[in-house]
């Protein structure tokens, strides 16, 4: 797995290449960790490229919502691989979060 | 290893004449499967074994997956306790997933082994 991270003024991208299982979440968590440690209260997470995501990271994703939303901000997904958004919708998150269908709509929303 | 159980999840799923959409729920409800058999079974034990069984026919896959970790009982139905927006459950999601996905799960502890059976059926 990979992550890239790109600061804007009111938002962070955060662009998640690979795999997001078990062996992999530590990493995800540690990065959305890092970000908001910086005071970014505002996330998008352009998944796209990610392959695989079981619950290890779907639990990483509700943890980060919720700690964001306490704070008054929020967590955004753009542009989901079918896999990503299947797995989110499976476990029955898909009302948790709010997508955008590219990176551009949902920088804007903020 | 999970990626490598994925992979011939993937793979017998195919065989089984799955769509896409199919043969990746049912690499996730095995993945589920596995890391659940790592965290509440084996935790530290790190030399911990899973043996995965797949046979597969037109419309049908079976996953059976034996371990001798202590015993775990995946096949019991997910909590169903109704949750809010606002308070979003963290624990019990790849219990939940095994069971959205497939069509029976059922699981039998015999000889000092944990034996979790899988079905998935389409068409």
């Amino acid at each position: 797995m990979e992550i890239q991270t790109q600061e804007y003024k009111r938002v962070a991208v955060l662009s998640i290449v690979g795999r997001i299982d078990s062996a992999t979440s530590a990493e995800f968590e540690a990065a959305l960790q890092d970000i908001m440690a910086k005071g970014k209260r505002n996330l998008i997470l352009d998944m796209s490229q990610v392959e695989f995501l079981s619950s290890s990271g779907l639990r990483v994703l509700v943890t980060t919502l919720k700690s964001l939303r306490k704070g008054g901000g929020e967590l955004c997904i753009a542009q989901p691989s079918q896999r990503a958004r299947d797995a989110i919708d499976i476990a029955g998150l898909d009302v948790l979060f709010k997508f955008f269908d590219d990176r551009e709509s949902a920088i804007a929303s903020f | 290893m999970i990626e490598a159980i994925c992979d011939a999840v993937d793979s017998a799923a195919a065989a089984a004449g799955f769509d896409e959409r199919t043969r990746y729920a049912c690499q996730l409800a095995a993945s589920e499967a596995c890391e659940n058999i790592v965290k509440h079974g084996y935790g530290e034990d790190a030399s911990g074994k899973i043996e995965i069984r797949l046979r597969a026919s037109l419309n049908d896959l079976t996953i059976e997956l034996l371990d001798t970790a202590p015993p775990f009982n995946p096949a019991s139905p997910p909590n169903a306790t109704p949750w809010s927006v606002e308070d979003p459950p963290v624990g019990g999601l790849g219990l939940l997933i095994i069971h959205r996905v497939m069509d029976e799960v059922e699981y039998e502890r015999t000889q000092g082994q944990n034996r979790l059976l899988m079905r998935k059926h389409t068409g």
